[in-house]
């Protein structure tokens, strides 16, 4: 069985008398990737600097990697990679001078890694420019190899697909789910753009004002917030009336439609009937993803 | 204590500045003026030009009367003309106490620009998340700025004096430079001054938000050294060699006690909460 990578318990961070985490407790297991999610300004940051030590907590526990990161600190950051919201390059010097910078910085030299890092992340021919000639998405590209240059056994990313094209995204994404598969490497995310960490994450968090409001895999946080399935169908059936079949239906455009379903074993049974009439190009769940069970969590909050 | 990431942190830093033709020649201005403009214009204007100036002959006239019962006044009195006199006054007593401008101003731009630079770009934030040590960290720092800002120094030093001698020796007989009180000025009161510029101007914009309010308080470490030149320029408080020792030990004590304030204010939390 996986040993707990990371524990809080109960741990509280206050900024003079703003209270920036309240009370969060949580595991993530060794070779998980989870995903840290909330809006801007719900505390996300807080818990990643808290976790490499870098701020005291103002009361509860925290164990990385079985050790304390407020009184072990120094020895706990040897083996934790880390990208910041900004990605902490030195826009005066070259990409690779970066690199060779942090490496020596983490007592993890290797010009062959480097090369090869800097040819996966598509750099290699901007590895002399300054960084401060580099685009966003370039930066954060950098950010990434820099934060796992001396393979780390965690990894904190903080927002790392911001700034990026839809290559970049991919490219990014792509590359932690095979570092995690890789090297078993534990990686902590945070986001606030849903979807894309939808085929990534194992466990998700949701936080929300500096508390954590929902936990779990995907399948769990289907199972307990989606009651009842909206599935939308691209179709020439032309309902007359608002239920067919006997389950409810709505026309969203022309040929689609969406139906409402009491779980997901009456999905087969509708797309029988319905492809005896007519034909089907696209179906969809839409409120069983992320996304929806985050705005559903968060609602039922507000609410 | 790791040297290796110490040493990053420092030859990281000295590359910043030497790669940056702005800064480096912001750093040598100064140093060029008082160490080669300003001596040639003044011993040559001095040599070849009739003395009119009556605050010249004041300004030598406030030393000896400072010089009273050392040896040195007597050396002055017995030089054979007033403009003699008004160069080895000027080259020995107030230019010795301007000099050390050198090393302060060029470590407090430095220093002021080691952390609050690193908080400006946000990387002090990497360097903090990183396994270095805050020890580490600020030894690294003031390495970075004393290295560059004492190397300055000595080469204007020399460069001083190369000229001063080339231009004076004829005419005196003898080395007017350099004497006791320079080399006690360049090997022993330079370097603590520097290292006193460097501790006040890290530790203060290790907590300072942004640039102008360090500099503004870290400032404040060049008021004493212009009481030093006017102490020159009015005979109140004239250097001598056991003087320049004191004032050494008194800073070196004082460099001693800010260094073990750094150390207990300014952990990892304090540092990190001050620049968020």
């Amino acid at each position: 069985m996986a040993l707990n990578m990371i524990e809080l318990e109960s741990v509280s961070k206050k900024f003079c008398e703003q209270l920036v985490l309240a009370d969060v407790s949580m595991t993530v297991k060794e070779g998980e990737i989870v995903g840290l999610l909330g809006p801007n300004g719900s505390g996300k940051t807080t818990m990643i600097r808290l976790m490499n030590g870098v701020i005291n907590p103002t009361s509860g526990q925290l164990s990385v990697n079985g050790l304390n990161p407020q009184h072990d600190g120094d020895e706990l950051r040897k083996n934790c990679g880390i990208l910041t919201e900004n990605a902490g390059l030195y826009h005066e010097m070259s990409g690779m001078d970066n690199l060779i910078f942090f490496a020596k910085l983490y007592g993890h030299y290797d010009k062959n890694q480097i090369a090869n890092l800097l040819d996966e992340f598509e750099l290699a021919e901007h590895k002399h420019k300054k960084v401060g000639t580099y685009s966003t998405g370039m930066k954060r590209r950098l950010g990434i190899i820099k934060a796992i240059l001396h393979k780390p056994r965690i990894l904190f990313l903080d927002e790392p697909t911001n700034g990026l094209d839809p290559e970049g995204i991919k490219l990014v994404l792509k590359f932690i789910k095979e570092l995690n598969e890789r090297e078993g490497t534990t990686i902590f995310l945070c986001s606030h753009i849903l979807h894309q960490l939808e085929n990534i994450c194992e466990q998700y968090l949701f936080l929300n004002d500096g508390k954590i409001i929902e936990s779990g895999t995907l399948t769990e946080l289907q199972t307990k917030h989606v009651s009842r399935i909206q599935l939308k169908v691209v179709t020439n059936l032309e309902p007359e009336e608002d239920h067919w079949a006997d389950y409810p239906v709505i026309k969203k455009g022309k040929n689609t439609l969406q139906f409402t379903l009491p779980s997901r074993d009456h999905i087969s049974p509708l797309l029988e009937k319905i492809i005896r009439k007519s034909w089907i190009h696209h179906v969809e769940i839409e409120n069983n993803d992320l996304e929806s069970i985050y705005f559903r969590v968060r609602g039922g909050r507000d609410e | 204590m790791n040297n290796k990431l110490i040493w990053l942190i420092a030859s990281k830093d000295i590359k910043a500045i030497t790669s940056s033709t702005q800064v480096w020649l912001g750093l040598v201005l100064l140093p060029f003026i008082f160490s080669v403009i300003f001596p040639l214009v003044f011993i040559l204007l001095i040599k070849n030009f009739p003395l009119s100036s009556p605050e010249l002959t004041d300004l030598v006239n406030n030393v000896l009367n400072g010089l009273k019962e050392a040896n040195s006044g007597g050396l002055i009195n017995s030089l054979p003309s007033m403009k003699h006199q008004i160069i080895y006054v000027v080259v020995n007593y107030l230019l010795g106490s301007i000099f050390l401008l050198i090393p302060s101003l060029n470590a407090m731009m430095i220093s002021l620009h080691s952390f609050v630079g690193e908080k400006e770009r946000r990387t002090l934030e990497t360097l903090l998340f990183s396994p270095i040590t805050v020890k580490e960290l600020f030894i690294g720092k003031v390495l970075a700025a004393f290295i560059p800002s004492i190397a300055i120094t000595w080469v204007s030093f020399f460069l001083f004096g190369l000229i001063t001698i080339s231009m004076t020796y004829e005419m005196f007989g003898f080395l007017i430079f350099p004497n006791a009180n320079w080399l006690i000025l360049m090997l022993w009161v330079a370097p603590m001054i520097t290292i006193l510029t460097i501790l006040v101007n890290v530790f203060v914009s290790a907590r300072s938000k942004g640039f102008q309010e360090a500099q503004q308080l870290g400032g404040i470490l060049i008021l004493p050294i212009m009481g030093l030149f006017i102490g020159q320029a009015t005979g109140f408080l004239i250097i001598n060699p056991m003087l320049l020792t004191l004032i050494g030990v008194v800073i070196s004590l004082i460099n001693f006690i800010l260094l073990k304030v750094m150390t207990k204010y300014n952990d990892r939390n304090t540092l990190f909460e001050k620049q968020i």
